[in-house]
């Protein structure tokens, strides 16, 4: 009986991992954005990105 | 002389219960085994007489605690086991010892007059059908001592000192309350093996486990049985939980898994559509310093983009501000990475922190065409970095594979604690307890 | 095959002999024991009361042994420290004679093999081997039972004995065997321990309420 609910659920997980990997999806978090204008391709500096006012990690051990 | 029916019959009479009464108190006794007993209780003034004797000589009287427990199948029951009506003719009470403590079991004798004698024997809810062997088991005394019986192997279990304490109604054999003997218990679940020795005589039984719900139907007893506590020493495992079954699923998942890895590894197409080498001048940046790259198509169905970025620093940093922007639907992702790399030596060696490559993995992009727009940063006194920046499309993701082999495998484990913490309870009240530190004795 | 019928010497009453091959029988009205010469009927004993036993196996009671059926033609009673045990006397179908032991529910079927070196009583011990038509037996157990009676036919002489001296013995297959020691010469039984079920009986004792 339990093999049977585990083979399922095997199969499930199996299942899951071949639909992560057949449409790309991933762990890391990715912020999207949207109606990025064409004009960004001429000046890419207009583009405001969400990291941009981050303080960044500077280095050091 | 013609053949007519004899006046007298000579034939044995039809065998019939036999009525007495008891020699102490007048007390009715019922004979149920048809001249097999050799032993009955006066169920009023518990004198043991001697059943084949015609007077019923008196042999022990003992004395009954007030309010010693009743049979939980009265005597004079019958009922139907494994296809054989039994009538329940005889009962005790014994105990063992250990550690100042003691343990009551009880036993119940069931006669058939065809079939003979069996046992019902019942320790804390937990209930065994018991016959005599009619072959003797051979005991092998190793490390572990064990006995062979009719082809399975039983593991010693305990042996112990047992006291009779109460006996009512009727036994083939002598039976005295304070009577003695050694018995020693061998388990091969279901099956027990039950030796015992005493006042010159060894008898084998061999014990078959049998759920308290089946006693009740088969003797259509009143009412619900008592609940069993703990693990009883021939209780089987419950059948739920089977770690060899266990093992096998997973093992078939498993290579399920790697197959899946496989094909994967075989159909995504890895396609790299972008790759390019940057350097980040050295000195404060003067105006802008973000750009974007040229445009690659992204093919195939929605599927992940890697983007890798590798930088030649030492024991410093760069940071680049990702964002991949679709050309068309001007829908992006946005992005960053860090790339850092220290070394040095100290007193315990050489030591190394952070790596020179980064990959990310951007998911589910539909097709289309795309650029990368990017902003480096680095520390304020950087030297020249020099930094390639990599994009494949469709790449398969084995971290995944990880998880999933973890994910199998959890339930396994935790099937494997289940039986282990069974078995501990079972062999906790016996000779041979499992410890944390598994010292076989 | 007509049945020979004759007289009891003792009080008239008509006796019935159903096999050829018996020698003894016990008259059931008078309990004389009667032995059968070239002429007539001899009487040689008288059984006294037989004790009353458990065993579910009577007179006539039919089995089945080797797919061969057997009917119950007679017994000798014993009496030992376990209680009470019987020799039944059973015929097969083809004439044959064999006995099969019924003591505290164990069963046995096993048949006289005459022409072996049997050892004499003073020579058996337990756990002595001997090996008999290609097998080996050893005695497992030597007892001295007390001769109770006889009932119904018997293939031989058999009466008022007192004590007899049995060996029993095994083999590690589920042969059995047993040394009779009842008469001056040993008689070797050769045979196997058989289940209860496997004899479907039919025509048991009936017990009563059972």
């Amino acid at each position: 009986m339990f093999s049977h609910v585990y083979l399922i659920y095997g199969f499930m997980v199996l299942g899951l991992v071949g639909m992560a990997q057949y449409r790309g999806w991933s762990m890391d978090s990715m912020n999207e954005v949207k109606n990025v204008p064409r004009s960004i391709r001429d000046n890419p500096g207009a583009y405001r990105s969400i990291y941009s006012s981050y303080h960044h990690y500077t280095g050091g051990k | 002389m013609s053949a007519g029916q004899p006046p007298l019959s000579t034939q044995p009479a039809k065998p019939q219960a036999r009525a007495l009464h008891c020699p102490q108190c007048g007390g009715a006794i019922t004979l149920r085994s048809f001249q097999q007993a050799v032993t009955v209780v006066c169920e009023n003034c518990h004198s043991i007489l001697d059943a084949k004797d015609p007077t019923l000589k008196i042999l022990q009287q003992f004395r009954a605690i007030t309010g010693e427990l009743k049979p939980l199948i009265p005597l004079g029951t019958r009922g139907k086991l494994r296809g054989t009506d039994y009538e329940v003719i005889g009962f005790q009470r014994r105990s063992i010892e250990s550690d100042g403590v003691r343990y009551d079991w009880h036993e119940y004798l069931l006669f058939n007059p065809y079939k003979g004698f069996r046992y019902l024997s019942e320790y804390q809810g937990h209930w065994n059908d018991i016959t005599v062997c009619k072959d003797l088991p051979v005991v092998r005394s190793a490390m572990v001592s064990s006995a062979n019986y009719l082809g399975e192997t039983y593991r010693h279990f305990q042996t112990a000192d047992a006291t009779t304490g109460y006996v009512i109604g009727e036994f083939p054999w002598q039976v005295r309350v304070g009577e003695r003997a050694i018995v020693t218990d061998y388990v091969h679940p279901p099956h027990l093996l039950s030796c015992e020795a005493g006042s010159g005589e060894t008898t084998w039984s061999v014990g078959e486990y049998i759920y308290p719900q089946e006693i009740w139907k088969a003797f259509n007893l009143p009412g619900k049985p008592p609940e069993p506590v703990g693990v009883f020493e021939n209780q089987p495992a419950p059948s739920k939980v089977s770690v060899k079954q266990a093992f096998v699923a997973f093992l078939a998942l498993s290579i399920f898994l790697l197959g899946m890895m496989a094909l994967n590894d075989m159909i995504a197409s890895k396609d790299p559509v972008f790759t390019s080498t940057y350097h980040l001048l050295p000195g404060t940046p003067k105006g802008e310093t973000s750009f974007v790259t040229d445009v690659f198509e992204l093919k195939g169905r929605p599927s992940n983009v890697e983007v890798k970025t590798s930088a030649d620093v030492s024991n410093n940093w760069i940071y680049l501000n990702y964002a991949l922007i679709n050309q068309d639907t001007g829908r992006a992702w946005d992005f960053g990475r860090e790339v850092s790399y220290y070394s040095g030596r100290d007193s315990d060696g050489s030591w190394t922190e952070g790596s020179r490559r980064d990959s990310v993995i951007v998911p589910s992009v539909p097709p289309g065409h795309y650029y990368l727009r990017i902003e480096p940063e680095a520390d304020a006194r950087h030297p020249l970095i020099s930094y390639t920046v990599s994009v494949r499309r469709d790449v398969p993701v084995f971290k995944f594979y990880g998880y999933a082999w973890l994910a199998l495998f959890l339930p396994v484990l935790y099937v494997m604690f289940k039986a282990l913490s069974f078995e501990r309870a079972r062999w906790a009240e016996s000779d041979h307890p499992i410890t944390l530190q598994t010292e076989s004795d | 095959m007509t049945q020979p019928i004759a007289n009891c010497p003792n009080c008239g009453a008509k006796i019935v002999f159903q096999w050829s091959s018996s020698v003894q029988t016990v008259c059931t009205y008078c309990k004389s024991i009667l032995v059968r010469t070239d002429v007539d009927l001899k009487k040689v004993g008288q059984v006294a009361d037989l004790p009353p036993d458990s065993s579910p196996i009577q007179l006539n009671t039919e089995g089945i042994y080797h797919n061969k059926a057997f009917v119950v033609g007679g017994r000798i009673l014993y009496e030992y420290e376990q209680g009470g045990w019987n020799e039944w006397h059973i015929v097969m179908n083809d004439g044959a004679s064999a006995w099969l032991s019924d003591a505290q529910a164990e069963y046995a079927i096993s048949c006289s093999t005459p022409g072996l070196r049997l050892p004499a009583t003073s020579d058996i011990r337990v756990g002595q081997h001997y090996n008999w038509n290609g097998q080996m037996y050893t005695i497992t157990v030597i007892t001295t039972a007390r001769y109770r009676g006889v009932e119904g036919e018997l293939p031989f002489q058999y009466w008022d004995k007192d004590y007899v001296t049995f060996a029993d013995l095994r083999s590690q297959t589920g042969k059995f065997a047993t040394l009779d020691y009842s008469d001056e010469q040993p008689v070797l039984y050769l045979g196997e321990f058989v289940e209860f079920e496997d004899l479907k009986l039919k025509n048991l004792r009936q017990f009563e309420g059972w």
